[in-house]
C-alpha cells in the first residue's frame, strides 16, 4: 500500500465532474439561474485542484466524511477484528469443552457455522468495497445474526444450570468488535444493546432452581456485550482525536501565510462571483436572457455588481490568526479576536505556531465545559532608544471564562513561551495570561 | 512527536476506563445476587471492587503506574478471597466462579492499555498477568480450566486492542500531518488565485461596468451592442477561469496596456538583482534579448523566481546557473544547482504543489517545466514557453 493512497483525490459527486468538464471546454452550458450561487461549492469552482477539503455552507472548511471516518480506521479495524478472534476463540473452545458426544448441539453448531460464514463474507465484501460497510450490508448482516442469536439461545434452552451455555449468542459480540470501525459509533452500540437485551431476556425467562446459576449467565451476557461497547467508545475516541488534529492542521497552514491574506474563504466568494458574472453575461450575449432584463435578473446583475466590487475593493486586512479562528470548525465558535492593528500578522512563524497551539490546546482540553476565550492584541507600547527602531513590542491579553488553571496542559505553558514571556492569574476562577511580545520592526525589515 | 504520543496515551488511558469500568460493573452486580458469596467475603469483595474501580479511573486520568499496581493487588485478593475465604472447604459455587471469571479478566487486565509502550512496562504487564493466572489457578473451582482459558484469552485479546491502538495512532497522526502539507500548499494556491483575480482589475472594471447596464435592464442601449459587449466580457472572464490573465482590447480605458513588449533580458537582470540581495548568487548564461508576448513574459518569471526560490531555500547551496536558449519557437531556460537534490519518487507534496504551480503557469501560456533530480546530485529544471 502506498502512504499516500488514502489521501489520493476522490470522485467528487456528478455534478462537479459536469462542470469540470465545461471548465475543460466541454459543451454541457448551464443556463442561468438554474443552480443560486450557494449550491456551489469549491469542488465545482476549482476541479482540477486537490479535492480534499471543502468548504462547508457555513464557510468552515471540513475534509471529506468519507475520509474523516476512514482515515486510520482501517488499521485500527485490523486490530478489532483480530480481538474479536480472540474472543470467539475462547467461546469456540467453551463449546468444544462443554459437548455432549451422545448429545450434539446441533442448533449451536449451525449457529456457529451461519457466524462464521456471515464473518467471512462481510470480511471479504468490505475488502472488496474498499474499507466501507454499506448500510444494506449491515443490515443484513445484523438480520443473520439476530438469526444466529436465535438458534443458538434456542439450542441452548433448558432448565438454568443443567443445559448447555449459549456461545454462539457471545460470539456475535465479537462478530460486532471486528466490525466496529466501519460503522458509527451509535448503531454498533445500538445493535449490542439488542444483543445483550435478548440475551437477558432468555435468561430471565428460563426456568431457575438455584439463584447461582445466574453468575455464568451474568458472565455470558457480559461477555457479549462488554467488548463491542468498549471498542465503541475507543472507536469514538479515535475518531474525535482524528478529527481535531484534521481541524489544527487545516488551520495550521494559515501560520505561513504573509502579514495579511484573503483567506481561502474570500479567494472562494471571489471565483464564486466571477463564475456568476459569467454566467449571467454569457446567457444575455447568447440570447438565452432576453434584453431588456426582467426586473428580477436585473436586481440580480445589481447585486452581483455590488458584491463584486466590494470583493474586488477588499483589501487584505485580516491576520492569519484571524483565518485560523474563522476557519476552524472547533476555534470558531468560542474564541474571540480583537486586533484592530492586525498585529497577530507581526509575529514570527515560530510565535505564531506557539500561539496557535495555545488556543488550540486550551479549548482542546476544555472544550466540554462550555469554555471560551478572548484574545486582545495591542496596543503597541511606547519604547525609546536603539532597541526601539529594531523591535515593536505589544501585549497580548487573553481572557478566558471556563479554563481553571489547574486543568491546563503543560504543553500549553510550552506554546505560552514559545510566543514571549508570560504573566498568568487567575481571577474569577478561570485563567488569565498577559503575554508580552516583541518582534521585528516591520518598518526595519 | 510527543503530541503524537500524548494523543496515544490519552487514548489508551480512554481504553483502560471503558473495559475497567465495564468489568468492574459486571463483577459488582454478580458479587451481589443473593446466596452466591457468604456474608464476610462479599463485604470485603464489594469495598475491594470499589476501590479497583476507583483505581482504574484514576489510572484512565493520571496514567500514573501506582495505579495500576493497585489495580492488580486488589483483583488478586478479590479472586483470593472469593476463593479461599467465602464458603471454606466447600469447592467454589457458580457465583464464585463468575465473580473470579468476571475480576480476572476486564477489571483487570485494563492495566494492559498502559502497560504497552515501553519495554518495562511491558515487564511489568506479563508479571501482573501471570500474576493473576496463579491466582486463578490455585483456586479450588470445578471449573478451573474453562476459568484459565477465559482469563488468558481476554487478557491476550485486551492486550492486542490496545497494542494496536497505540499503533493506529503514530500512523494516522503522520498521514494528517501530509494532509495539512497538502493543505497548505493548497491555501497557498488559493492565496495566489485571489491575487490573479484581484490584480485582473482591467478586466473587472469592464465586466462592472456591463453588470451595471444590465442592472438597469439594459435600457437605453443598443441590444446588440450589449450583447455583444457581455459576450466578449464573458470570454474574458472564462479565460481568466481557466487561469490565462486577460487584457480587455477595446475602450479607452485600456491604454494602461504596455505598448512595447518588454525584453527578457532588462528583467531577468531585475530577477539576479533580486535574488542577490536574498544571498543567492545566480550566474546566468546564453542570449539576453528576447521578445516575448507579456503575458508569456509574466508567467516565465514568475516561474523562473519560483525554481530559485526553491533552490534558496531548499538546496542548500547559494548560486544557482540559469542558462536561458531560444529558437525559433520555444524560449527555454535550465536552472541548475548543485545542492542536495532530492528523490523524485520521494518528494513530499507540499513540494509537489510547488511543482505544480509552476507547471501549471507555464501550460496556462503553452509552455512547460521539467523537473530532474536525485539526492546528492543537485536539481535541475527546465522551462519552456512559446515565442
Amino acid at each position: 500500500m502506498s502512504p499516500f493512497s488514502d489521501t489520493a483525490p476522490i470522485p467528487t459527486h456528478p455534478r462537479a465532474r459536469a462542470v469540470s468538464s465545461r471548465l475543460l471546454g466541454g459543451s454541457t452550458e448551464r443556463s442561468w439561474p438554474e443552480a443560486s450561487a450557494e449550491e456551489r461549492n469549491r469542488a465545482e469552482l476549482l476541479p482540477l485542484r486537490f479535492p480534499r477539503t471543502i468548504l462547508r455552507g457555513d464557510g468552515r472548511i471540513t475534509v471529506f466524511r468519507s475520509d474523516q471516518n476512514g482515515l486510520g480506521a482501517r488499521h485500527l479495524g485490523i486490530g478489532m477484528s483480530i480481538s474479536g478472534l480472540c474472543l470467539a476463540l475462547f467461546l469456540f473452545v467453551r463449546l468444544l469443552l462443554q459437548v455432549d458426544p451422545t448429545h450434539l448441539p446441533i442448533l449451536s453448531i449451525a449457529a456457529w457455522i451461519i457466524l462464521l460464514a456471515t464473518a467471512v463474507i462481510v470480511n471479504l465484501a468490505v475488502h472488496k468495497l474498499g474499507s466501507r460497510l454499506p448500510l444494506w450490508l449491515f443490515l443484513l448482516a445484523l438480520c443473520v445474526c439476530a438469526v444466529v442469536v436465535a438458534m443458538d439461545l434456542a439450542g441452548t434452552w433448558g432448565v438454568a444450570g443443567a443445559a448447555p451455555f449459549a456461545t454462539a449468542a457471545p460470539a456475535v459480540g465479537a462478530f460486532l468488535l471486528s466490525i466496529v470501525t466501519l460503522r458509527e459509533t451509535g448503531e454498533i452500540t445500538l445493535a449490542t444493546a439488542a444483543l445483550g437485551l435478548s440475551m437477558a431476556t432468555v435468561t430471565g425467562l428460563q426456568i431457575r432452581e438455584d439463584a447461582l446459576t445466574l453468575g455464568p449467565d451474568i458472565l455470558s451476557i457480559s461477555l457479549a456485550v462488554a467488548p463491542p461497547l468498549i471498542g465503541a467508545s475507543i472507536v469514538q475516541a479515535f475518531r474525535r482525536m482524528v478529527q481535531r488534529e484534521l481541524d489544527l492542521v487545516l488551520v495550521q497552514s494559515t501560520v505561513s501565510q504573509p502579514r495579511f491574506a484573503v483567506g481561502m474563504l474570500a479567494s472562494e466568494r471571489l471565483a464564486r462571483l466571477d463564475l456568476d458574472a459569467e454566467t449571467l453575461l454569457d446567457d444575455v450575449a447568447q440570447g438565452r436572457t432576453g434584453l431588456p432584463l426582467s426586473a428580477s435578473t436585473a436586481a440580480t446583475a445589481a447585486s452581483l455588481a455590488t458584491a463584486l466590487r466590494l470583493h474586488l475593493i477588499e483589501g487584505r486586512t485580516e491576520t492569519w490568526l484571524h483565518h485560523a479562528i474563522n476557519e476552524s470548525e472547533f476555534l470558531g465558535p468560542v474564541v474571540d479576536l480583537n486586533d484592530p492593528a492586525g498585529l497577530a500578522g507581526l509575529l514570527s512563524p515560530h510565535q505564531r505556531d506557539g500561539l496557535l497551539l495555545m488556543i488550540w490546546l486550551l479549548v482542546g482540553d476544555t472544550a466540554r465545559a462550555g469554555a471560551s476565550l478572548t484574545l486582545k492584541l495591542g496596543p503597541i507600547i511606547a519604547s525609546h532608544g536603539a532597541e526601539a527602531l529594531r523591535t515593536l513590542r505589544f501585549p497580548i491579553e487573553l481572557t478566558t471564562t471556563g479554563v481553571t488553571r489547574r486543568r491546563v496542559d503543560p504543553e500549553t505553558w510550552q506554546a505560552i513561551r514559545d510566543v514571549g514571556p508570560h504573566v498568568d492569574s487567575n481571577p474569577a476562577g478561570s485563567l488569565r495570561v498577559d503575554i508580552e511580545c516583541s518582534v521585528d520592526n516591520p518598518a526595519d525589515a | 512527536m510527543k503530541r503524537i504520543f500524548k494523543e496515544r496515551d490519552r487514548l489508551l488511558r480512554r481504553a483502560v476506563q471503558a473495559a475497567g469500568l465495564t468489568g468492574s460493573a459486571t463483577a459488582f452486580a454478580c458479587a451481589l445476587v443473593p446466596g452466591g458469596l457468604e456474608a464476610n467475603a462479599r463485604f470485603w469483595s464489594i469495598v475491594l471492587i470499589l476501590i479497583m474501580a476507583a483505581a482504574q479511573y484514576l489510572l484512565g486520568s493520571t496514567g500514573a503506574l501506582r495505579w495500576a499496581v493497585v489495580i492488580v493487588l486488589s483483583g488478586a485478593s478479590i479472586i483470593l478471597v472469593v476463593g479461599f475465604a467465602s464458603h471454606v472447604g466447600v469447592p467454589a459455587n457458580l457465583i464464585e466462579e463468575s465473580v473470579i471469571g468476571m475480576v480476572a479478566t476486564a477489571p483487570m487486565c485494563a492495566v494492559a492499555a498502559v502497560l504497552i509502550t515501553s519495554p518495562r512496562r511491558v515487564l511489568f504487564l506479563l508479571a501482573s498477568f501471570l500474576f493473576t493466572l496463579m491466582c486463578v489457578a490455585v483456586v479450588n473451582a470445578p471449573d478451573r480450566l474453562v476459568l484459565v482459558v477465559l482469563t488468558v484469552s481476554i487478557w491476550f485479546s485486551f492486550t492486542v486492542a490496545s497494542w494496536w491502538i497505540a499503533q493506529s495512532v503514530p500512523r494516522v497522526m503522520h498521514r494528517i500531518a501530509a494532509i495539512g502539507r497538502a493543505h497548505r500548499a493548497e491555501r497557498h494556491a488559493s492565496e495566489l488565485e485571489a491575487q490573479r483575480r484581484q490584480d485582473a482589475r482591467l478586466l473587472h472594471d469592464t465586466v462592472l461596468a456591463t453588470l451595471t447596464l444590465l442592472a438597469h435592464s439594459g435600457v437605453g442601449v443598443n441590444p446588440v451592442a450589449l450583447q455583444k459587449q457581455a459576450g466578449d466580457d464573458a470570454r474574458l472572464l472564462r479565460q481568466l477561469r481557466l487561469g490565462g490573465q486577460p487584457i480587455p482590447r477595446r475602450s479607452g480605458d485600456y491604454s494602461l496596456q504596455p505598448t512595447t513588449a518588454p525584453t527578457l533580458g532588462d528583467t531577468l537582470d531585475a530577477v539576479r538583482q533580486r535574488f542577490e540581495r536574498m544571498g543567492l548568487s545566480v550566474n546566468w548564461h546564453g542570449s539576453g534579448q528576447v521578445q516575448l508576448p507579456n503575458n508569456v513574459l509574466t508567467s516565465f518569471l514568475l516561474a523562473l523566481s519560483e525554481c530559485l526560490e526553491n533552490v534558496r531555500r531548499h538546496s542548500g547551496v547559494n548560486r544557482a546557473d540559469v542558462t536561458i536558449t531560444d529558437d525559433n519557437t520555444t524560449v527555454r531556460a535550465m536552472v541548475t544547482d548543485t545542492g542536495v537534490g532530492f528523490d523524485l519518487g520521494q518528494v513530499g507534496s507540499e513540494k509537489l504543489g510547488v511543482a505544480e504551480s509552476i507547471i501549471a503557469r507555464l501550460r496556462d501560456v503553452g509552455g512547460n517545466a521539467r523537473l530532474f533530480s536525485s539526492p546528492g546530485a543537485g536539481t535541475t529544471v527546465v522551462l519552456e514557453v512559446p515565442k
